[in-house]
């Protein structure tokens, strides 16, 4: 559709610039924020850049995220990272697993460990909470990274949605590997997965800002500092017992933690979308 | 020597039904069999059987003298070329036309050799690290058969491989299948719905309608002989004139006017056949049948006339209709009555109750 009524263009610039505002305030009042100075949040928000830009940040970064964490923001950083990306691909492999069993293979009861497995889609962790903090603390992973992950790898989304990829697989296709004479395992390896490739990338971006994002689980099994990680550690933050809360430091935090999603979508924006959307098989 | 025994095969499924009652079939090594019938006809499954991809529920698979019932597809020493080509469309050419063998362990040399030499036969040498989207259809075909190709198997199973050419194409790689089946002389079984297909590649065919092996013969000895009224109907496009008549001590009757002089010691109903190819243009005196023309038409080098015997009707009241090929062109008035001779030598006679030949 061409139409050429300047009004109109007029009127969808104005929402568009809107929406770009309202979108982008808050990221702008973080990074102006992250230049000032502890004090200068005492009265109103800044809205340009302070002088104390690269102090902050390298005092937050490698030193101490504020003053009641007192620890430097990297390793915080880092402890997401393990946390994310160790639920990324344990989900995605879980998954991949499980759906490879239920899609290919013939055994009794399929239907109905499909059917299980979906229905755990209405157990999300806040709702199994106090159960699984015990089998946690029972197998003495509280503080550990293992019991970061542990508990949020099993995914019922992602299987449903590797099933619905290896159900649109070509059923001749799989009858040629068997006459070329790929087993299971080669079949997996040789043929599923890398046909599976856009499907993955997809799964990673989404099971990446879900790990990274993870905020109630890390909060109830970290009791140790260099366990916590970057998106709870602001809420730490933000709660100081007296005294005035380092806007600044809680600033550089903040647009810390929006880096690596923001980066993971970006890199595979292309993958992504076509991962969701393309059926090139 | 026989290389692909089938004795006695059948098919059920769990549920009841039966897809296969019962076939016999020996093939002979370097043998091309074609099978074919309409679809629904169990002719996939039947091929599907001999690759292992479905169970044989009754019967005995021997592939050179072993029986191979319950053994997987990749231990059977066939390869299989399928209607929708399925290459694997994230490996190169080479890759795709090696994977079989690289499965079996054979060493990368070794691969190389094969493919390269299977590639220079079908005029791939250039196509070989390309992925299969980068292929047009023809050839994506051909590296379908080169991957089958490469393994040197006993037997070859060929899935309606080209089905999904266009027409040009298909006669083509027609063409190229037989000469290869030739010259690499391997035990070929081959599923198609298209008679000219059939008749054109096969050594023998094998005609199928509702599981059953209706006929297996020669090309010619079908289209000859054919056993029954389906095979006679199957063999040869346009299909064959089959109606109603009787015989009778005079002849053979097509209706109350047209007595045909026939003799032969059955009596009663029965149903008469002739190939449109095979009615002999004629006039109103020396004429045995006569046609009123519905529709014709003209493909240049022969006609086609559709049209309805004169002066008879079927059962139910309608009229029977009657199709004639001729050569070269003509151009008859839609509505116009015209003559032919039917010789006795092209005659197929049924029994109207067993619709087998008589």
């Amino acid at each position: 559709m061409i139409e050429n009524r300047p009004w109109l263009k007029l009127f969808s610039h104005f929402i568009l610039i809107a929406g770009v505002l309202i979108v982008a305030l808050p990221v702008w009042v973080a990074l102006v924020g992250s230049t000032q100075s502890a004090g200068s949040f005492a009265d109103s928000v800044p809205l340009w850049f302070g002088d104390q830009g690269v102090q902050n940040w390298s005092h937050v970064l490698f030193h101490a995220a504020g003053s009641t964490l007192q620890i430097p923001v990297w390793h915080l950083l880092l402890n997401s990272m393990i946390m994310a990306l160790g639920i990324t691909f344990g989900k995605i492999a879980i998954s991949m697993i499980s759906a490879y069993a239920i899609v290919f293979f013939r055994f009794p009861f399929r239907s109905l460990i499909f059917w299980v497995i979906f229905i755990t889609l209405m157990l999300p962790v806040e709702v199994r909470i106090v159960p699984t903090y015990q089998v946690i603390a029972n197998l003495n992973m509280l503080n550990s990274y293992s019991g970061l992950i542990l508990p949020m790898i099993a995914s019922a989304t992602a299987t449903f949605l590797f099933r619905q990829c290896f159900m649109s697989m070509p059923g001749e296709l799989v009858e040629a590997a068997r006459i070329d004479g790929a087993g299971p395992i080669r079949f997996f390896f040789d043929i599923l997965l890398p046909m599976s490739r856009t499907n993955i990338a997809a799964m990673f971006v989404i099971m990446f800002i879900y790990g990274w994002n993870q905020y109630l689980w890390p909060l109830i099994i970290t009791t140790d500092d260099t366990y916590y990680t970057l998106v709870m550690s602001i809420k730490n933050m933000l709660s100081v017992p007296d005294g005035d809360i380092e806007w600044n430091n809680v600033m550089v935090t903040t647009l810390l933690a929006m880096i690596p999603p923001v980066a993971v979508v970006v890199g595979m924006q292309k993958l992504f979308v076509k991962g969701l959307v393309d059926a090139e098989k | 020597m026989t290389d692909l025994v089938l004795k006695n095969i059948g098919k059920t499924y769990p549920n009841g039904y039966q897809a296969i009652p019962s076939i016999d079939l020996s093939i002979e090594e370097g043998e091309f069999i074609v099978l074919v019938g309409p679809s629904g006809c169990g002719k996939s499954t039947l091929l599907r059987m001999v690759a292992g991809l479905e169970t044989i529920t009754q019967g005995d698979l021997l592939i050179k003298g072993n029986r191979v019932n319950e053994k997987e597809p990749a231990d059977r020493d066939i390869a299989m070329v399928f209607q929708n080509y399925a290459l694997y469309p994230h490996m190169t050419v080479r890759a795709n036309m090696a994977y079989g063998l690289k499965n079996r362990g054979v060493p990368k040399e070794e691969r190389d050799t094969k493919v390269d030499s299977v590639a220079t036969m079908l005029g791939l040498e250039e196509l070989l690290d390309r992925k299969p989207n980068q292929l047009s259809g023809g050839q994506r075909q051909r590296v379908a058969m080169g991957r089958a190709m490469v393994r040197d198997p006993k037997v070859f199973l060929f899935d309606e491989p080209l089905s999904n050419l266009d027409a040009k194409l298909r006669v083509q790689m027609r063409v190229e299948i037989r000469q290869l089946q030739r010259k690499l002389a391997t035990t070929t079984l081959y599923v198609t719905h298209d008679q000219v297909e059939a008749m054109t590649l096969a050594d023998r065919l094998v005609v199928l309608n509702k599981g059953k092996a209706e006929q297996i013969g020669t090309p010619m000895e079908l289209y000859n002989k054919p056993t029954s009224t389906f095979v006679a109907a199957f063999i040869g496009s346009p299909a064959m004139n089959l109606l109603d008549a009787e015989v009778t001590g005079k002849g053979i009757k097509l209706n109350e006017s047209i007595v045909l002089p026939f003799s032969h010691d059955y009596r009663g109903k029965v149903i008469w056949g002739i190939r449109p190819e095979h009615l002999v243009a004629s006039d109103e005196q020396n004429g045995d049948i006569a046609l009123q023309v519905q529709a014709v038409e003209s493909l240049g080098a022969e006609t086609l006339i559709h049209g309805v015997l004169v002066g008879s009707q079927q059962t139910d009241g309608s009229a029977v209709p009657l199709v004639v090929r001729l050569s070269g062109p003509h151009l008859p008035d839609i509505g116009s009555h015209l003559w032919f001779t039917v010789p006795r030598e092209d005659w197929h006679l049924f029994d109207a109750n067993t619709q087998q030949r008589l």
